[in-house]
């Protein structure tokens, strides 16, 4: 059994899959990916990463949509997620607002910066050892 | 009792004259000497109607003549010079043998009936003319909604549709809207405001300011609503030019930053490809790079077309290479969505005059907008969309067809208009409203033909030949003024 971390990448661009997972990848992890929200939970469900990279600005909100299911089932409650998005900074005072959904664990708007990532990333999945 | 009669006579407030039947005056009541002065032995023709002669249809010579009582309007002139409205009563008076040898006349002053009867009509005129030449557009309904009245400008507009409902006429629902502001202002008998958008009979759309008001009858209840629209279609359009400016901004930045991070992803790939000595992922980088790098000129063009009106870049086009670039661009985004994505040439390859570009762009923009109506429809298993060109002989169509969620009539009507969306937050509103302008300034158009839950056909069609062009078309001082009203 692998000793690498597994990151779920959840973007509905190819660009953006292809190239976080050889990112992410490159420095250690193992990572699985997903068109959309419904797949995305899915998969979460199924390979119970470390980690959630999820992009919110996918239509039909299937990022939020999905983010709410993960904190609603016990199984993928803890996974912690990671928000990827190119919203403004008002859709993140909205995300810690709004009374259902706890917010992310980390929230990254595009165009990424990649240092900072990585060192998030790092951060949350260390923590998630148990 | 003589004398009473003739208290009586006197006292009556109207003036009372007696003829014989030469029409002179044998008596009459102080009333009528107060007004008319010393009149008797005088024609009664010359005392107040100052005629030489007899009138042309006396009342007093038609008692004398049938032995009945007669009614008419008249107009007298008092001695002082000042005309009189009155009715005229007559009455025969018979001496012992039956036989009429008087005739009593009895005129009710009706002036000022008279006047407040000319200001009433006046009033009426000035209102109709109001409610008439007004410029706005002015309805009034009734309680099932149904158009009872119209002004001018409302028929020219809509049509002659008494008795229709309000909804059917202009809006072309088959139920009432939700919200009415007619029937908000039925319940609360409140005026209630709303902008709305309609549809002309010329199918030409309008956005109007809606204004309505409750329409009390003599008793105060409420048996129909007046409804004032105000076109404010030119308003809005500038109104959403000026705005949209933020709205262009925080929709092209989201993009853009999409976008920037596809291409910085292409460039991470690039540079660890180099060092890594990595082909494969080097050249995966670069297109990354290259790809993105086309789509943000596509986004930075949509805000040059929108903000500036800009004359094509003509040039020779092959129509089959527009189509060929058009799928190469889209095929990764329908096979990631699970949508068949076919193409089709109906005749053989050919060319026309067009901006390359702007035509692929506004091809994209059509294909993407079916992507999008069959991520949209849950309703089918499986979805496809295919691109089509057909040459025609002064022309060449291009058709992208679909079997998402379709649009119904109303979404139609307003599918092509400013920030039109029916995606939510998904779409920009600008897409088809472009598409349309760049289709248009090809001298071309494009049409819909949609069913809700079947799917959606657009058809371009656009001229082999570039439009006439007004100044010297050998185009040889930049781009010749075509005359184009983008």
């Amino acid at each position: 059994m692998s000793n690498k971390k597994k990151i779920l990448i959840v973007d509905d661009e190819q660009d953006q899959r292809s190239w976080m997972a050889t990112f992410f990848e490159d420095n250690g992890f193992e990572t699985i990916t997903a068109v959309d929200g419904q797949e995305g939970f899915v998969m979460a469900q199924e390979h119970h990463p470390d980690l959630i990279t999820l992009d919110i600005s996918m239509d039909n909100e299937s990022g939020i949509r999905m983010f709410r299911n993960l904190q609603e089932s016990p199984e993928t409650a803890s996974i912690p997620v990671a928000m990827v998005t190119g919203v403004s900074p008002d859709f993140k005072r909205y995300i810690e607002s709004h009374k259902r959904v706890r917010p992310p664990a980390a929230y990254f708007e595009k165009p990424v910066d990649r240092d900072r990532l990585l060192k998030t990333v790092r951060e949350l999945t260390a923590q998630n050892v148990a | 009792m003589e004398s009473t009669h003739k208290t009586y006579f006197d006292s009556m407030p109207c003036f009372v004259s007696v003829q014989d039947r030469d029409l002179r005056i044998v008596d009459a009541n102080k009333r009528f000497h107060d007004e008319f002065g010393d009149v008797d032995g005088r024609f009664c023709y010359q005392v107040y109607k100052q005629r030489p002669e007899q009138c042309e249809d006396c009342p007093v010579v038609r008692t004398f003549r049938d032995g009945n009582p007669h009614r008419s309007e008249q107009l007298v002139r008092t001695l002082d010079g000042r005309e009189v409205s009155v009715i005229v009563y007559t009455t025969p008076i018979r001496d012992d043998n039956g036989d009429i040898t008087r005739v009593m006349e009895m005129s009710t002053d009706i002036t000022e009936i008279k006047q407040l009867q000319h200001q009433l009509r006046d009033s009426q005129e000035r209102y109709r003319m109001l409610f008439e030449e007004v410029p706005c557009f002015i309805s009034i309904q009734d309680r099932d909604l149904r158009i009872v009245e119209a002004n001018r400008l409302h028929r020219e507009a809509f049509g002659t549709y008494y008795g229709c409902q309000c909804y059917k006429v202009y809006k072309h629902r088959e139920k009432e809207c939700s919200p009415c502001v007619v029937r908000s202002t039925f319940e609360d008998q409140a005026v209630h405001h709303h902008e709305e958008v309609v549809t002309k009979r010329d199918g030409d759309r309008m956005n109007v300011m809606v204004t309505t008001a409750p329409v009390r009858d003599a008793d105060g209840n409420v048996n129909s609503v007046i409804e004032m629209s105000t076109d404010i279609t030119q308003i809005r359009q500038l109104q959403s030019k000026l705005s949209s400016v933020g709205m262009i901004i925080s929709t092209i930045s989201h993009d853009l930053k999409g976008l920037l991070n596809g291409m910085d992803g292409g460039i991470y790939l690039v540079n660890t490809g180099l060092k890594k000595d990595d082909q494969e992922r080097t050249a995966q980088g670069w297109e990354m790079v290259l790809r993105n790098v086309d789509r943000i000129r596509s986004t930075v063009l949509d805000i040059l077309y929108y903000a500036k009106d800009r004359d094509p870049d003509w040039e020779e086009t092959r129509t089959r290479a527009i189509v060929d670039e058009v799928f190469d661009l889209m095929q990764s985004k329908a096979v990631d969505h699970n949508i068949e994505f076919t193409r089709e040439y109906v005749t053989a390859d050919g060319h026309f005059e067009a901006d390359a570009r702007a035509l692929r762009s506004m091809l994209v923009n059509l294909v993407d907008n079916s992507f999008d109506a069959c991520r949209l429809d849950r309703k089918k298993e499986s979805h496809n969309v295919s691109i089509t060109a057909t040459g025609k002989p002064d022309a060449v169509e291009f058709r992208i067809a679909d079997n998402g969620i379709g649009m119904t009539r109303d979404v139609r009507e307003k599918a092509f208009t400013l920030f039109f969306s029916s995606k939510g937050s998904g779409g920009t509103g600008l897409g088809l409203f472009i598409a349309n302008k760049i289709a248009q300034s090809h001298g071309g158009s494009i049409t819909l033909e949609s069913e809700p839950d079947v799917g959606t056909t657009f058809v371009v069609m656009i001229p082999r030949k570039r439009l006439a062009v007004t100044t010297d078309p050998a185009g040889e001082d930049g781009a010749p003024e075509a005359g184009l009203n983008l």
